[in-house]
């Protein structure tokens, strides 16, 4: 699925070159969940910014191949990456509150995917069904909009009154009337393409009262449910792969476990590659099939999950796994990084 | 085994008001909640995010006022060789006495150290504000090797450390008044594993050397199990069990215990999965009598949930059947919970 070779990313700073990545090798096969362990600073996060180019501007990808799907993605042009981005690969970041737009509905935020990304899908529901594809006939503004506007009708309707010309006001009501009576007047009007798709995909995350939720703004969400928003979202271009940074670390451990099952049901739904960045190896163990361990921008140890909590053989994964208090009162072992083999 | 704080009946309760200034609701952070902290050992408090573990920190250091309930210290914080005190009654002076008893240590370093001192200021400041001015520099030294630091750090600045060493020098700072109680607010959650172990081993060898008194908040399981001797288990601000930390991970009994105890990722693949369901309910407790009660019927949430995980053989407990409230029962000795009897 994505293959990466010798991977060198550097990050130009006033201090000198900083090397985040020194030649990165994974192979991430379909169908499969892959873990990607380091403490802060090892380079995870630099790989998935590197393979996607999201890079900011100080940083540079040096060498290396980038492969999807066997396509080399590493020159690619911008169309195509934007393509690639939330189409084929989707992602979903550590804290959902700041990834989310705090001023845009959940509805507007999954919509502005599925028109990038599914346009061809949405035209043919809407020809299927005969149903407007964007638009809801559905008048609605912004409640800031709406208010603006009520405000407008009372100050002209009080003015008019005020100067004893009462029936110029009468446009007025009849508009302030129009507000109230709305919902009533447009109760047959059908929902638009668009919104069915956002409603479905937001129920295949499990979500309740999808239709509800469509139409509220993040900060109304918990955070459980904000974290379900934004994988609805990396999923709804129809994504290959899945890339979660750090999925539930702002998160309480019984949300962790929900959202971890969600992932791991969606991803043997949907057939699809999950690549999970994370900094707790129990978290690994529990959801992933294979794990690359990362110190200071290298792959120390590649295995499978088993293999590398039961027999670890790079020093460094040693000492990881030390570290963690497992029970009992001994004093917990500190990894001595200056002596290990990586360096 | 010898009390040195006690906590009777806390309770702690937020006014939620609407736009015309009234009431409506009260958040109920506590919600009676009776504690008893040994002298010399580690107690801890595990909950999720909202049940009330920071409010009762805080009531603890007087900093909220609690709504009714007593915190009541014993002979040896308030110096007094005769009486236990109520922790409302300290007169101002006495509250300043007592804040020398007792440190405190925050999640996030960077948040609780000043940009712009530098290290001797931060770590001395208590000892001036104190007015225990004499040798402050080589007791700030002293301070500084306790953990790990030195005399070359005295004249650096916070950005200048890594995470695991200015969480080092909070602690150093809070220990410059000889404390008997340190309260440990997640002290190692924003620090790596290795840099954890580090300041772990830390704490435990500085509770050996001055004989202190840990209050360890936090919501990382292997953590609590390996520094704790006591714990609770708080719930939407009430304590739902509490019993020494080797009977309580072996025989958890609350439901809520136990779904956290298995929601823990751990290495161990075979382990009894119990999925706790829905989401985590709001504190909020409206005055209207219709509204009252939090729900304790199955939500949607939960029923789509049911639904997603059935026949997969995952046991799941639905989060609106912790709702109700049962009253603490004894289920052996210093092992309590809030469940049904038989």
């Amino acid at each position: 699925m994505l293959e990466i070779e010798n991977l060198k990313t550097n990050f130009n700073t006033y201090d000198g070159v900083v090397k985040a990545l020194d030649g990165v090798n994974l192979k991430i096969e379909d169908g499969e969940i892959f873990g990607l362990v380091g403490e802060t600073g090892s380079g995870k996060s630099v790989t998935c910014y590197s393979a996607l180019k999201l890079l900011p501007k100080a940083g540079e990808v040096v060498d290396g191949s980038i492969k999807l799907n066997g396509e080399d993605i590493t020159n690619a042009s911008d169309e195509r990456l934007r393509e690639i981005r939330g189409g084929e690969i989707g992602i979903i970041f550590q804290d959902p509150l700041s990834a989310l737009n705090p001023v845009m509905t959940v509805n507007e935020q999954i919509g502005e995917i599925l028109v990038l990304h599914q346009n061809a899908e949405l035209q043919k529901l809407a020809l299927e069904k005969e149903i407007p594809t964007f638009k809801s006939e559905k008048w609605k503004a912004s409640p800031g909009v709406e208010f603006t506007i009520m405000a407008f009708c009372i100050s002209f309707i009080s003015l008019f009154v005020m100067l004893g010309q009462w029936r110029f006001s009468l446009p007025f009501l009849f508009v302030i009337m129009l507000m109230f009576l709305r919902d009533y007047l447009q109760r047959d009007n059908p929902a638009s393409a668009l919104d069915l798709m956002v409603i479905d995909a937001l129920s295949r995350v499990k979500l309740p009262n999808p239709e509800q939720i469509a139409n509220s703004y993040p900060h109304e969400l918990s955070g459980g449910m904000q974290q379900r928003v934004m994988i609805a979202m990396a999923l709804a271009g129809k994504a290959k792969m899945l890339i979660a940074d750090e999925p539930t670390t702002a998160l309480d451990v019984t949300i962790q476990a929900q959202i971890l099952q969600l992932i791991k049901d969606i991803q043997k739904e949907e057939n699809m590659s999950v690549l999970l960045i994370t900094h707790d190896l129990g978290v690994v163990a529990e959801t992933c099939e294979k794990v690359a361990v990362m110190y200071k921008g290298k792959i120390v140890e590649q295995a499978t999950v088993e293999e590398i909590f039961s027999n670890p053989k790079n020093d460094y994964t040693k000492g990881l796994l030390e570290a963690i208090p497992k029970g009992g009162k001994e004093r917990l072992k500190v990894p001595n990084l200056e002596e290990t083999s990586v360096l | 085994m010898k009390e040195i704080l006690k906590l009777k009946n806390l309770k702690k309760h937020f006014p939620v008001k609407n736009s015309w200034g009234t009431d409506v609701a009260l958040v109920k952070a506590l919600d009676g909640v009776d504690l008893k902290i040994e002298s010399g050992k580690t107690f801890g408090i595990v909950g999720e995010s909202g049940c009330g573990k920071t409010t009762l920190m805080r009531t603890l250091l007087r900093l909220v006022e609690p709504t009714s309930g007593s915190v009541i210290l014993s002979e040896e914080i308030t110096g007094n060789n005769f009486s236990s005190k109520n922790l409302e009654e300290l007169t101002s002076e006495e509250l300043r006495n007592f804040r020398k008893q007792i440190g405190v240590v925050f999640q996030d370093p960077m948040g609780a150290l000043n940009p712009r001192m530098l290290i001797k200021d931060i770590v001395s400041e208590p000892l001036v504000i104190h007015g225990k001015t004499d040798n402050v520099r080589s007791r700030v030294i002293e301070l500084l090797e306790n953990v790990g630091l030195g005399e070359e750090h005295l004249y650096r600045y916070p950005h200048e450390f890594s995470g695991g060493q200015r969480q080092r020098i909070v602690i150093a700072r809070a220990l410059a008044l000889d404390p008997k109680i340190l309260v440990l607010d997640e002290p190692t959650s924003a620090l790596d594993v290795s840099v954890q172990a580090q300041i772990l081993n830390l704490l435990n060898d500085l509770q050996k050397k001055y004989d202190l008194t840990y209050i360890f908040i936090s919501h990382d399981l292997s953590v609590i199990e390996y520094m704790c001797d006591r714990l609770a288990v708080m719930y939407l601000g009430r304590v739902v069990e509490e019993a020494d930390t080797d009977e309580l991970f072996s025989n958890p009994q609350h439901p809520y215990t136990k779904a956290l105890l298995s929601a823990t990722p751990s290495f161990d693949k075979n382990k009894d999965k119990i999925m706790i369901l829905g989401d985590v309910p709001s504190p909020i407790n409206y005055l209207d009598e219709s509204k009252a009660k939090l729900a304790t019927e199955i939500t949607e949430q939960e029923k789509l949930e049911i639904s997603a995980i059935e026949g997969k053989g995952i046991d799941y407990i639905v989060r609106s059947s912790l709702n109700e409230v049962i009253p603490l029962v004894q289920i052996s000795d210093g092992h309590y919970a809030r469940v049904r009897q038989q």
